[in-house]
Protein backbone atom coordinates (compact mmCIF):
# COMPACT_ATOMS: atom_id res chain seq x y z
CA UNK A 1 0.00 0.00 0.00
CA UNK A 2 2.74 2.41 0.99
CA UNK A 3 4.82 1.49 -2.05
CA UNK A 4 1.86 1.92 -4.34
CA UNK A 5 1.26 5.34 -2.81
CA UNK A 6 4.84 6.37 -3.29
CA UNK A 7 4.72 5.35 -6.93
CA UNK A 8 1.52 7.33 -7.43
CA UNK A 9 3.12 10.38 -5.84
CA UNK A 10 6.20 10.06 -8.03
CA UNK A 11 4.05 9.77 -11.14
CA UNK A 12 1.94 12.76 -10.09
CA UNK A 13 5.06 14.74 -9.47
CA UNK A 14 6.62 13.86 -12.82
CA UNK A 15 3.40 14.72 -14.59
CA UNK A 16 3.02 18.03 -12.75
CA UNK A 17 6.57 19.07 -13.55
CA UNK A 18 6.02 18.25 -17.21
CA UNK A 19 2.75 20.21 -17.18
CA UNK A 20 4.47 23.14 -15.49
CA UNK A 21 7.12 23.11 -18.21
CA UNK A 22 4.44 23.16 -20.91
CA UNK A 23 2.67 25.88 -19.00
CA UNK A 24 5.64 28.26 -19.14
CA UNK A 25 6.45 27.62 -22.82
CA UNK A 26 4.73 30.80 -24.07
CA UNK A 27 6.61 32.80 -21.53
CA UNK A 28 10.03 31.18 -22.03
CA UNK A 29 9.64 31.28 -25.79
CA UNK A 30 8.97 34.99 -25.60
CA UNK A 31 12.20 35.58 -23.68
CA UNK A 32 14.29 33.27 -25.88
CA UNK A 33 12.94 34.90 -29.04
CA UNK A 34 13.66 38.36 -27.74
CA UNK A 35 17.34 37.42 -27.51
CA UNK A 36 17.67 36.33 -31.15
CA UNK A 37 18.59 38.58 -34.09
CA UNK A 38 15.92 39.13 -36.74
CA UNK A 39 17.54 36.74 -39.23
CA UNK A 40 17.44 33.95 -36.71
CA UNK A 41 13.94 34.57 -35.48
CA UNK A 42 12.55 34.08 -38.98
CA UNK A 43 14.20 30.75 -39.62
CA UNK A 44 12.46 27.41 -39.87
CA UNK A 45 12.91 25.10 -38.06
CA UNK A 46 13.44 27.54 -35.20
CA UNK A 47 16.51 27.37 -32.99
CA UNK A 48 15.72 26.52 -29.39
CA UNK A 49 18.40 28.64 -27.74
CA UNK A 50 19.68 31.78 -29.46
CA UNK A 51 22.59 30.79 -31.72
CA UNK A 52 23.59 34.40 -31.86
CA UNK A 53 22.79 35.91 -28.50
CA UNK A 54 21.91 39.60 -28.76
CA UNK A 55 20.44 42.35 -26.61
CA UNK A 56 19.95 44.65 -29.59
CA UNK A 57 16.19 44.03 -29.68
CA UNK A 58 15.89 45.50 -26.24
CA UNK A 59 17.88 48.64 -26.99
CA UNK A 60 16.04 49.06 -30.28
CA UNK A 61 12.58 48.48 -28.81
CA UNK A 62 13.05 50.88 -25.89
CA UNK A 63 12.72 53.91 -28.15
CA UNK A 64 11.32 52.55 -31.42
CA UNK A 65 8.45 54.00 -33.42
CA UNK A 66 8.27 57.33 -31.60
CA UNK A 67 7.33 55.48 -28.41
CA UNK A 68 9.42 55.88 -25.34
CA UNK A 69 9.18 53.10 -22.81
CA UNK A 70 10.83 55.14 -20.06
CA UNK A 71 8.09 57.73 -20.43
CA UNK A 72 5.36 55.08 -20.58
CA UNK A 73 6.61 53.37 -17.44
CA UNK A 74 6.55 56.73 -15.70
CA UNK A 75 2.96 57.28 -16.85
CA UNK A 76 1.86 53.85 -15.68
CA UNK A 77 3.35 54.51 -12.25
CA UNK A 78 1.80 57.99 -12.07
CA UNK A 79 -1.54 56.25 -12.57
CA UNK A 80 -1.06 53.05 -10.61
CA UNK A 81 0.58 54.34 -7.42
CA UNK A 82 -1.98 56.98 -6.38
CA UNK A 83 -4.87 54.91 -7.72
CA UNK A 84 -3.83 51.91 -5.64
CA UNK A 85 -3.13 53.82 -2.44
CA UNK A 86 -6.37 55.79 -2.58
CA UNK A 87 -8.34 52.68 -3.46
CA UNK A 88 -6.99 50.86 -0.42
CA UNK A 89 -7.79 53.81 1.86
CA UNK A 90 -11.34 54.39 0.68
CA UNK A 91 -12.17 50.69 0.43
CA UNK A 92 -10.90 49.90 3.90
CA UNK A 93 -12.76 52.88 5.37
CA UNK A 94 -16.01 51.67 3.84
CA UNK A 95 -15.31 48.11 4.95
CA UNK A 96 -14.63 49.39 8.46
CA UNK A 97 -18.03 51.06 8.56
CA UNK A 98 -19.70 47.86 7.35
CA UNK A 99 -17.84 45.60 9.76
CA UNK A 100 -17.75 47.74 12.88
CA UNK A 101 -20.52 50.31 13.05
CA UNK A 102 -24.26 49.83 13.29
CA UNK A 103 -26.27 52.27 11.21
CA UNK A 104 -29.57 52.21 9.41
CA UNK A 105 -29.44 50.99 5.83
CA UNK A 106 -26.24 49.07 6.40
CA UNK A 107 -27.35 45.74 5.02
CA UNK A 108 -29.00 47.29 2.00
CA UNK A 109 -25.90 49.35 1.18
CA UNK A 110 -23.68 46.33 1.60
CA UNK A 111 -25.88 44.38 -0.81
CA UNK A 112 -25.44 47.20 -3.33
CA UNK A 113 -21.67 46.80 -3.06
CA UNK A 114 -21.76 43.03 -3.34
CA UNK A 115 -23.98 43.06 -6.43
CA UNK A 116 -21.64 45.55 -8.08
CA UNK A 117 -18.87 42.94 -7.96
CA UNK A 118 -20.56 40.87 -10.64
CA UNK A 119 -21.17 43.77 -12.97
CA UNK A 120 -19.34 43.37 -16.29
CA UNK A 121 -17.01 46.37 -16.69
CA UNK A 122 -17.36 46.41 -20.46
CA UNK A 123 -21.05 47.14 -20.04
CA UNK A 124 -20.58 50.63 -18.71
CA UNK A 125 -17.79 51.78 -21.00
CA UNK A 126 -19.94 54.23 -22.99
CA UNK A 127 -21.54 56.14 -20.08
CA UNK A 128 -18.21 56.21 -18.27
CA UNK A 129 -16.67 57.71 -21.36
CA UNK A 130 -19.38 60.39 -21.52
CA UNK A 131 -19.09 61.13 -17.82
CA UNK A 132 -15.33 61.61 -17.99
CA UNK A 133 -15.25 63.37 -21.34
CA UNK A 134 -13.91 66.61 -19.81
CA UNK A 135 -10.83 64.67 -18.72
CA UNK A 136 -10.02 62.97 -22.02
CA UNK A 137 -6.31 62.44 -22.59
CA UNK A 138 -5.44 62.93 -18.93
CA UNK A 139 -4.78 60.36 -16.23
CA UNK A 140 -7.86 61.46 -14.28
CA UNK A 141 -10.27 58.81 -15.65
CA UNK A 142 -7.74 56.03 -15.11
CA UNK A 143 -7.21 57.01 -11.48
CA UNK A 144 -10.82 57.98 -10.76
CA UNK A 145 -12.01 54.55 -11.83
CA UNK A 146 -10.38 52.93 -8.78
CA UNK A 147 -9.56 55.70 -6.30
CA UNK A 148 -13.03 55.71 -4.75
CA UNK A 149 -12.64 52.06 -3.84
CA UNK A 150 -13.61 48.90 -5.67
CA UNK A 151 -16.65 46.92 -4.45
CA UNK A 152 -14.63 43.77 -4.53
CA UNK A 153 -11.88 45.21 -2.34
CA UNK A 154 -14.46 46.61 0.09
CA UNK A 155 -15.98 43.16 0.34
CA UNK A 156 -12.67 41.41 1.06
CA UNK A 157 -11.61 43.99 3.63
CA UNK A 158 -14.94 43.68 5.40
CA UNK A 159 -14.68 39.89 5.54
CA UNK A 160 -11.28 40.18 7.18
CA UNK A 161 -12.25 42.96 9.60
CA UNK A 162 -15.09 40.76 10.85
CA UNK A 163 -12.52 38.27 12.14
CA UNK A 164 -10.75 40.85 14.35
CA UNK A 165 -12.04 40.61 17.96
CA UNK A 166 -14.48 43.37 18.83
CA UNK A 167 -13.12 43.67 22.36
CA UNK A 168 -10.23 45.69 20.91
CA UNK A 169 -12.67 48.34 19.69
CA UNK A 170 -14.46 48.43 23.03
CA UNK A 171 -11.20 48.87 24.91
CA UNK A 172 -10.18 51.67 22.57
CA UNK A 173 -13.58 53.34 22.99
CA UNK A 174 -13.11 53.33 26.72
CA UNK A 175 -9.74 54.99 26.15
CA UNK A 176 -11.56 57.70 24.23
CA UNK A 177 -10.51 56.74 20.71
CA UNK A 178 -12.65 58.07 17.90
CA UNK A 179 -13.98 55.62 15.28
CA UNK A 180 -11.56 56.99 12.72
CA UNK A 181 -8.67 56.48 15.08
CA UNK A 182 -9.76 52.89 15.77
CA UNK A 183 -9.69 52.24 12.04
CA UNK A 184 -6.28 53.77 11.54
CA UNK A 185 -4.39 52.68 14.65
CA UNK A 186 -6.04 49.38 15.57
CA UNK A 187 -7.80 47.72 12.64
CA UNK A 188 -5.39 48.62 9.84
CA UNK A 189 -2.18 47.59 11.64
CA UNK A 190 -3.79 44.23 12.45
CA UNK A 191 -4.72 43.78 8.81
CA UNK A 192 -1.28 44.12 7.27
CA UNK A 193 -1.33 40.80 5.38
CA UNK A 194 -4.70 41.63 3.79
CA UNK A 195 -3.56 45.14 2.97
CA UNK A 196 -0.50 43.67 1.24
CA UNK A 197 -2.65 41.19 -0.67
CA UNK A 198 -5.07 43.85 -1.85
CA UNK A 199 -2.34 46.36 -2.71
CA UNK A 200 -0.78 43.76 -4.99
CA UNK A 201 -4.18 42.90 -6.40
CA UNK A 202 -5.25 46.47 -7.18
CA UNK A 203 -1.84 47.53 -8.48
CA UNK A 204 -1.75 44.59 -10.84
CA UNK A 205 -5.23 45.37 -12.13
CA UNK A 206 -4.46 49.02 -12.78
CA UNK A 207 -1.05 48.36 -14.31
CA UNK A 208 -2.38 45.58 -16.57
CA UNK A 209 -5.46 47.48 -17.66
CA UNK A 210 -5.66 48.12 -21.35
CA UNK A 211 -9.26 49.13 -22.04
CA UNK A 212 -9.47 52.33 -20.02
CA UNK A 213 -6.22 53.76 -21.44
CA UNK A 214 -7.36 52.74 -24.92
CA UNK A 215 -10.55 54.72 -24.59
CA UNK A 216 -9.33 57.71 -22.62
CA UNK A 217 -5.74 58.37 -23.73
CA UNK A 218 -4.94 59.81 -27.15
CA UNK A 219 -1.49 61.38 -27.24
CA UNK A 220 1.66 59.32 -27.25
CA UNK A 221 3.20 61.31 -24.41
CA UNK A 222 0.37 60.08 -22.14
CA UNK A 223 0.45 56.41 -23.15
CA UNK A 224 0.60 53.83 -20.39
CA UNK A 225 2.79 50.77 -20.88
CA UNK A 226 -0.07 48.54 -22.03
CA UNK A 227 -1.40 51.06 -24.50
CA UNK A 228 2.14 51.66 -25.73
CA UNK A 229 2.68 47.97 -26.31
CA UNK A 230 -0.55 47.74 -28.31
CA UNK A 231 0.48 50.70 -30.40
CA UNK A 232 3.94 49.16 -30.79
CA UNK A 233 2.31 46.09 -32.26
CA UNK A 234 0.30 48.30 -34.58
CA UNK A 235 3.56 49.66 -36.00
CA UNK A 236 5.72 46.51 -35.94
CA UNK A 237 3.06 43.84 -36.50
CA UNK A 238 5.50 41.33 -37.98
CA UNK A 239 8.74 42.37 -36.28
CA UNK A 240 8.50 39.60 -33.70
CA UNK A 241 12.09 40.22 -32.58
CA UNK A 242 11.23 43.75 -31.41
CA UNK A 243 7.73 42.77 -30.28
CA UNK A 244 9.03 40.07 -27.95
CA UNK A 245 11.55 42.45 -26.41
CA UNK A 246 8.89 45.12 -25.91
CA UNK A 247 6.53 42.56 -24.37
CA UNK A 248 9.22 41.47 -21.95
CA UNK A 249 9.60 45.10 -20.81
CA UNK A 250 5.96 45.28 -19.85
CA UNK A 251 6.20 42.04 -17.87
CA UNK A 252 9.13 43.13 -15.72
CA UNK A 253 7.27 45.16 -13.04
CA UNK A 254 4.60 42.47 -12.61
CA UNK A 255 7.18 39.68 -12.53
CA UNK A 256 9.27 41.53 -9.97
CA UNK A 257 6.19 42.09 -7.84
CA UNK A 258 5.17 38.46 -8.27
CA UNK A 259 8.52 37.13 -7.14
CA UNK A 260 8.67 39.52 -4.20
CA UNK A 261 5.08 39.09 -3.06
CA UNK A 262 4.05 35.71 -4.48
CA UNK A 263 2.38 34.74 -1.24
CA UNK A 264 0.12 37.78 -1.31
CA UNK A 265 -0.83 37.24 -4.94
CA UNK A 266 -2.00 33.73 -4.27
CA UNK A 267 -3.58 34.60 -0.93
CA UNK A 268 -5.80 37.16 -2.65
CA UNK A 269 -7.31 34.60 -4.97
CA UNK A 270 -7.85 32.16 -2.16
CA UNK A 271 -9.78 34.81 -0.26
CA UNK A 272 -11.91 35.60 -3.26
CA UNK A 273 -12.78 31.99 -3.81
CA UNK A 274 -13.57 30.81 -0.35
CA UNK A 275 -15.44 33.76 0.97
CA UNK A 276 -17.24 34.66 -2.24
CA UNK B 1 -27.38 59.79 26.01
CA UNK B 2 -26.98 56.38 24.30
CA UNK B 3 -29.10 57.78 21.47
CA UNK B 4 -26.74 60.64 20.98
CA UNK B 5 -23.82 58.24 20.83
CA UNK B 6 -25.65 56.08 18.29
CA UNK B 7 -26.27 59.08 16.10
CA UNK B 8 -22.63 60.08 16.37
CA UNK B 9 -21.59 56.58 15.36
CA UNK B 10 -23.93 56.56 12.39
CA UNK B 11 -22.49 59.88 11.25
CA UNK B 12 -19.00 58.41 11.46
CA UNK B 13 -20.14 55.45 9.38
CA UNK B 14 -21.61 57.64 6.66
CA UNK B 15 -18.45 59.74 6.58
CA UNK B 16 -16.37 56.59 6.13
CA UNK B 17 -18.62 55.52 3.30
CA UNK B 18 -18.63 58.78 1.33
CA UNK B 19 -15.75 58.01 -1.05
CA UNK B 20 -16.86 54.52 -1.92
CA UNK B 21 -20.49 55.52 -2.31
CA UNK B 22 -19.41 58.21 -4.75
CA UNK B 23 -17.52 55.49 -6.59
CA UNK B 24 -20.42 53.07 -6.47
CA UNK B 25 -22.80 55.67 -7.89
CA UNK B 26 -20.58 57.18 -10.57
CA UNK B 27 -18.54 54.16 -11.61
CA UNK B 28 -21.22 51.47 -11.37
CA UNK B 29 -24.89 52.26 -10.95
CA UNK B 30 -25.29 55.58 -12.75
CA UNK B 31 -23.47 54.29 -15.86
CA UNK B 32 -25.51 51.11 -15.72
CA UNK B 33 -28.77 53.05 -15.75
CA UNK B 34 -27.47 55.44 -18.40
CA UNK B 35 -26.57 52.64 -20.71
CA UNK B 36 -30.21 51.49 -20.75
CA UNK B 37 -31.40 55.05 -21.25
CA UNK B 38 -28.86 55.84 -23.98
CA UNK B 39 -29.91 52.80 -25.97
CA UNK B 40 -33.18 54.56 -26.85
CA UNK B 41 -31.39 57.54 -28.39
CA UNK B 42 -29.71 58.28 -31.64
CA UNK B 43 -26.51 60.03 -30.65
CA UNK B 44 -23.10 60.36 -32.24
CA UNK B 45 -21.91 60.85 -35.76
CA UNK B 46 -24.71 62.35 -37.86
CA UNK B 47 -26.67 63.19 -34.72
CA UNK B 48 -24.70 65.63 -32.54
CA UNK B 49 -27.61 66.02 -30.10
CA UNK B 50 -29.25 62.97 -28.60
CA UNK B 51 -32.61 62.26 -30.19
CA UNK B 52 -35.15 59.84 -28.73
CA UNK B 53 -35.88 57.08 -31.21
CA UNK B 54 -37.55 54.44 -29.05
CA UNK B 55 -36.61 50.90 -29.95
CA UNK B 56 -35.06 51.72 -33.33
CA UNK B 57 -31.53 50.81 -32.23
CA UNK B 58 -32.72 47.37 -31.16
CA UNK B 59 -34.72 46.84 -34.35
CA UNK B 60 -31.66 47.74 -36.39
CA UNK B 61 -29.45 45.52 -34.24
CA UNK B 62 -31.61 42.43 -34.67
CA UNK B 63 -32.69 42.92 -38.27
CA UNK B 64 -30.07 44.74 -40.32
CA UNK B 65 -26.79 44.68 -38.40
CA UNK B 66 -24.41 42.58 -40.51
CA UNK B 67 -22.26 41.65 -37.52
CA UNK B 68 -24.62 41.12 -34.62
CA UNK B 69 -25.64 37.49 -35.09
CA UNK B 70 -22.09 36.42 -35.90
CA UNK B 71 -20.77 38.23 -32.85
CA UNK B 72 -23.36 36.59 -30.64
CA UNK B 73 -22.39 33.18 -31.99
CA UNK B 74 -18.62 33.59 -31.65
CA UNK B 75 -18.93 35.07 -28.15
CA UNK B 76 -21.03 32.20 -26.88
CA UNK B 77 -18.90 29.55 -28.59
CA UNK B 78 -15.75 31.13 -27.19
CA UNK B 79 -17.17 31.42 -23.67
CA UNK B 80 -18.48 27.84 -23.63
CA UNK B 81 -15.23 26.37 -24.97
CA UNK B 82 -13.09 28.38 -22.57
CA UNK B 83 -15.24 27.79 -19.51
CA UNK B 84 -15.46 24.02 -20.06
CA UNK B 85 -11.76 23.79 -20.92
CA UNK B 86 -10.56 25.85 -18.00
CA UNK B 87 -12.84 24.15 -15.46
CA UNK B 88 -11.55 20.69 -16.42
CA UNK B 89 -7.93 21.83 -16.69
CA UNK B 90 -7.90 23.72 -13.42
CA UNK B 91 -9.73 21.09 -11.37
CA UNK B 92 -7.39 18.43 -12.73
CA UNK B 93 -4.21 20.37 -11.93
CA UNK B 94 -5.59 21.37 -8.52
CA UNK B 95 -6.28 17.72 -7.65
CA UNK B 96 -2.73 16.78 -8.56
CA UNK B 97 -1.37 19.69 -6.53
CA UNK B 98 -3.45 18.57 -3.57
CA UNK B 99 -1.05 15.70 -2.83
CA UNK B 100 1.89 15.88 -0.50
CA UNK B 101 4.65 16.64 -2.99
CA UNK B 102 7.89 18.60 -2.80
CA UNK B 103 7.90 22.24 -3.97
CA UNK B 104 4.13 22.39 -4.10
CA UNK B 105 4.06 26.13 -3.43
CA UNK B 106 6.45 26.73 -6.28
CA UNK B 107 4.42 24.63 -8.73
CA UNK B 108 1.26 26.39 -7.66
CA UNK B 109 2.92 29.73 -8.39
CA UNK B 110 4.00 28.50 -11.84
CA UNK B 111 0.45 27.52 -12.80
CA UNK B 112 -0.90 30.73 -11.37
CA UNK B 113 1.59 33.02 -13.10
CA UNK B 114 -0.20 33.41 -16.48
CA UNK B 115 -3.20 34.91 -14.72
CA UNK B 116 -1.26 37.90 -13.34
CA UNK B 117 0.64 38.80 -16.50
CA UNK B 118 -0.56 41.83 -18.47
CA UNK B 119 -2.90 40.52 -21.15
CA UNK B 120 -1.41 42.60 -23.94
CA UNK B 121 2.00 40.93 -23.61
CA UNK B 122 0.31 37.55 -23.20
CA UNK B 123 -1.60 37.86 -26.46
CA UNK B 124 1.42 39.16 -28.34
CA UNK B 125 3.51 36.28 -27.01
CA UNK B 126 0.88 33.76 -28.09
CA UNK B 127 0.51 35.37 -31.49
CA UNK B 128 4.16 34.52 -32.04
CA UNK B 129 3.59 30.90 -31.01
CA UNK B 130 0.64 30.81 -33.43
CA UNK B 131 2.53 32.53 -36.26
CA UNK B 132 1.67 30.89 -39.60
CA UNK B 133 5.17 30.31 -41.01
CA UNK B 134 7.76 30.49 -38.27
CA UNK B 135 5.68 29.90 -35.13
CA UNK B 136 6.68 27.32 -32.56
CA UNK B 137 3.37 25.46 -32.81
CA UNK B 138 3.82 25.03 -36.53
CA UNK B 139 7.25 23.62 -35.82
CA UNK B 140 5.65 21.05 -33.48
CA UNK B 141 3.10 20.26 -36.19
CA UNK B 142 5.88 19.77 -38.73
CA UNK B 143 7.60 17.37 -36.34
CA UNK B 144 4.38 15.36 -36.30
CA UNK B 145 4.31 15.48 -40.07
CA UNK B 146 1.18 17.66 -40.13
CA UNK B 147 0.50 20.61 -42.41
CA UNK B 148 1.14 24.12 -41.14
CA UNK B 149 -1.86 25.89 -39.65
CA UNK B 150 -2.69 29.56 -39.50
CA UNK B 151 -4.39 29.44 -36.09
CA UNK B 152 -5.65 32.95 -35.32
CA UNK B 153 -5.43 33.92 -39.01
CA UNK B 154 -7.80 31.07 -39.92
CA UNK B 155 -11.53 31.72 -39.53
CA UNK B 156 -12.26 28.18 -38.37
CA UNK B 157 -9.42 28.06 -35.86
CA UNK B 158 -9.40 31.55 -34.38
CA UNK B 159 -11.99 30.89 -31.65
CA UNK B 160 -10.50 27.56 -30.47
CA UNK B 161 -7.02 29.12 -30.57
CA UNK B 162 -8.12 32.04 -28.41
CA UNK B 163 -9.99 29.62 -26.13
CA UNK B 164 -6.74 27.74 -25.57
CA UNK B 165 -5.14 30.99 -24.38
CA UNK B 166 -8.17 31.50 -22.13
CA UNK B 167 -7.65 28.08 -20.57
CA UNK B 168 -3.97 28.82 -20.06
CA UNK B 169 -4.92 32.06 -18.29
CA UNK B 170 -7.13 30.32 -15.74
CA UNK B 171 -4.51 29.98 -13.00
CA UNK B 172 -6.82 31.73 -10.56
CA UNK B 173 -9.29 28.86 -10.83
CA UNK B 174 -6.54 26.38 -9.95
CA UNK B 175 -5.68 28.27 -6.78
CA UNK B 176 -9.32 28.54 -5.73
CA UNK B 177 -9.97 24.85 -6.43
CA UNK B 178 -6.85 23.89 -4.50
CA UNK B 179 -7.93 25.90 -1.48
CA UNK B 180 -11.34 24.24 -1.70
CA UNK B 181 -9.85 20.76 -1.93
CA UNK B 182 -7.84 21.41 1.19
CA UNK B 183 -11.07 22.18 3.00
CA UNK B 184 -12.72 18.87 2.17
CA UNK B 185 -12.91 17.17 5.60
CA UNK B 186 -10.48 14.25 5.80
CA UNK B 187 -12.94 12.18 7.79
CA UNK B 188 -15.20 11.81 4.74
CA UNK B 189 -12.36 10.34 2.72
CA UNK B 190 -11.36 8.07 5.60
CA UNK B 191 -14.94 6.87 6.05
CA UNK B 192 -15.17 6.15 2.32
CA UNK B 193 -11.86 4.26 2.45
CA UNK B 194 -13.14 2.07 5.27
CA UNK B 195 -16.24 1.37 3.19
CA UNK B 196 -13.89 0.16 0.47
CA UNK B 197 -14.37 2.96 -2.05
CA UNK B 198 -11.67 3.18 -4.72
CA UNK B 199 -10.10 6.50 -5.65
CA UNK B 200 -12.50 7.22 -8.50
CA UNK B 201 -15.50 6.49 -6.26
CA UNK B 202 -14.06 8.78 -3.63
CA UNK B 203 -13.55 11.52 -6.23
CA UNK B 204 -17.08 11.10 -7.54
CA UNK B 205 -18.93 10.74 -4.23
CA UNK B 206 -16.81 12.68 -1.73
CA UNK B 207 -14.64 15.27 -3.47
CA UNK B 208 -17.12 16.47 -6.08
CA UNK B 209 -20.12 16.92 -3.73
CA UNK B 210 -17.98 18.77 -1.18
CA UNK B 211 -16.61 20.97 -3.94
CA UNK B 212 -19.90 21.94 -5.57
CA UNK B 213 -20.12 25.42 -3.98
CA UNK B 214 -16.64 26.21 -5.29
CA UNK B 215 -17.31 24.67 -8.68
CA UNK B 216 -20.38 26.87 -8.85
CA UNK B 217 -18.46 30.01 -7.92
CA UNK B 218 -15.69 29.30 -10.43
CA UNK B 219 -18.20 28.46 -13.14
CA UNK B 220 -20.07 31.72 -12.62
CA UNK B 221 -16.96 33.90 -12.50
CA UNK B 222 -15.34 32.16 -15.48
CA UNK B 223 -18.51 32.59 -17.49
CA UNK B 224 -18.90 36.29 -16.71
CA UNK B 225 -15.22 36.95 -17.40
CA UNK B 226 -15.03 35.02 -20.64
CA UNK B 227 -18.23 36.49 -22.03
CA UNK B 228 -16.45 39.84 -21.76
CA UNK B 229 -13.54 38.75 -23.92
CA UNK B 230 -12.33 41.73 -25.94
CA UNK B 231 -8.58 42.25 -25.65
CA UNK B 232 -7.44 39.68 -28.26
CA UNK B 233 -9.91 41.14 -30.76
CA UNK B 234 -8.57 44.63 -30.09
CA UNK B 235 -4.93 43.61 -29.92
CA UNK B 236 -4.54 40.90 -32.52
CA UNK B 237 -7.41 40.11 -34.83
CA UNK B 238 -9.54 43.27 -35.22
CA UNK B 239 -12.52 40.96 -35.18
CA UNK B 240 -11.29 38.89 -38.11
CA UNK B 241 -10.73 36.81 -40.09
CA UNK B 242 -14.16 37.65 -41.46
CA UNK B 243 -16.33 38.06 -38.38
CA UNK B 244 -14.96 35.04 -36.60
CA UNK B 245 -13.54 36.92 -33.61
CA UNK B 246 -15.90 39.89 -33.67
CA UNK B 247 -16.94 39.34 -30.07
CA UNK B 248 -19.97 41.24 -28.85
CA UNK B 249 -17.85 43.52 -26.67
CA UNK B 250 -15.74 44.30 -29.72
CA UNK B 251 -18.89 45.13 -31.66
CA UNK B 252 -19.84 47.51 -28.88
CA UNK B 253 -16.40 49.12 -28.89
CA UNK B 254 -16.54 49.45 -32.65
CA UNK B 255 -20.02 51.03 -32.73
CA UNK B 256 -19.33 53.45 -29.92
CA UNK B 257 -15.69 54.41 -30.21
CA UNK B 258 -14.76 53.79 -33.86
CA UNK B 259 -18.02 54.66 -35.63
CA UNK B 260 -19.02 57.06 -32.87
CA UNK B 261 -22.61 55.81 -32.53
CA UNK B 262 -22.98 56.08 -28.78
CA UNK B 263 -26.69 55.25 -28.70
CA UNK B 264 -26.33 52.23 -30.91
CA UNK B 265 -23.32 51.00 -28.93
CA UNK B 266 -25.42 51.29 -25.77
CA UNK B 267 -28.06 49.04 -27.26
CA UNK B 268 -25.35 46.45 -27.93
CA UNK B 269 -24.26 46.82 -24.28
CA UNK B 270 -27.81 46.35 -23.06
CA UNK B 271 -28.34 43.20 -25.10
CA UNK B 272 -25.01 41.93 -23.82
CA UNK B 273 -26.10 42.63 -20.26
CA UNK B 274 -29.35 40.75 -20.76
CA UNK B 275 -27.48 37.73 -22.17
CA UNK B 276 -25.11 37.61 -19.21
CA UNK B 277 -28.04 38.03 -16.84
CA UNK B 278 -29.89 35.12 -18.49
CA UNK B 279 -26.85 32.87 -18.18
CA UNK B 280 -26.40 33.87 -14.55
CA UNK B 281 -30.04 33.24 -13.69
CA UNK B 282 -29.97 29.84 -15.40
CA UNK B 283 -26.85 28.92 -13.45
CA UNK B 284 -28.42 30.01 -10.18
CA UNK B 285 -31.66 28.15 -10.87
CA UNK B 286 -29.92 24.89 -11.80
CA UNK B 287 -27.56 25.26 -8.86
CA UNK B 288 -30.35 24.24 -6.50
CA UNK B 289 -30.14 20.76 -7.95
CA UNK B 290 -26.43 20.23 -7.80
CA UNK B 291 -24.79 22.58 -5.32
CA UNK B 292 -24.61 21.24 -1.78
CA UNK B 293 -23.98 23.50 1.14
CA UNK B 294 -22.95 21.96 4.41
CA UNK B 295 -25.68 21.98 7.05
CA UNK B 296 -28.20 22.30 4.24
CA UNK B 297 -30.15 19.23 5.31
CA UNK B 298 -29.63 17.68 1.86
Amino acid sequence: MVRKNRLATALTYAFLCAAALVDIIPFVWMILSSLKPQSEIFSFPPSLLPRQFTLRNYTAAWNAGGLNFARMFMNSMIVAVPATSLCILSSSLAAFAFARIRFSGRDFLFMCFVSAIMMPTMMVMIPTFLLMRPFIDTFVPLIARVMFGLPFVVFLFRQFFMTIPRELDDAALVDGYSKLRIWWSIIMPLSKPVVATLVVFVFQQVYNDFLYPLIFINSKSNFTVQLGLASFRGIYATRYDLLMAASVFTLVPILALFVAAQRYFVEGVVMTGLKG
Amino acid sequence: MPNKRKRKEATAAYLCLIPSIIGLIFITYLPLLSVFALSFFNWGSGAPDPKFIGLDNYVRLFTTDPYFLDSLRVTVVFAVLTVIGSMIYSLFIAMLLNRKIPARGFLRAVFYLPYVLPSMAVYIGWSWLYEANFGLFNYFLSLLGAEKMKFIADGRLVVPSLALIGVWLSGNLIVIFLAGLQNVPRVYHEAALIDGANSFQRFRHVTIPCMTPIIFYNLLMALINNMQIVTPALALTNGGPGNESRFITYLMYQSAFINNHLGYGSSVSTVFFVIIAIFTVILFLTSRNWVFYEGDGK
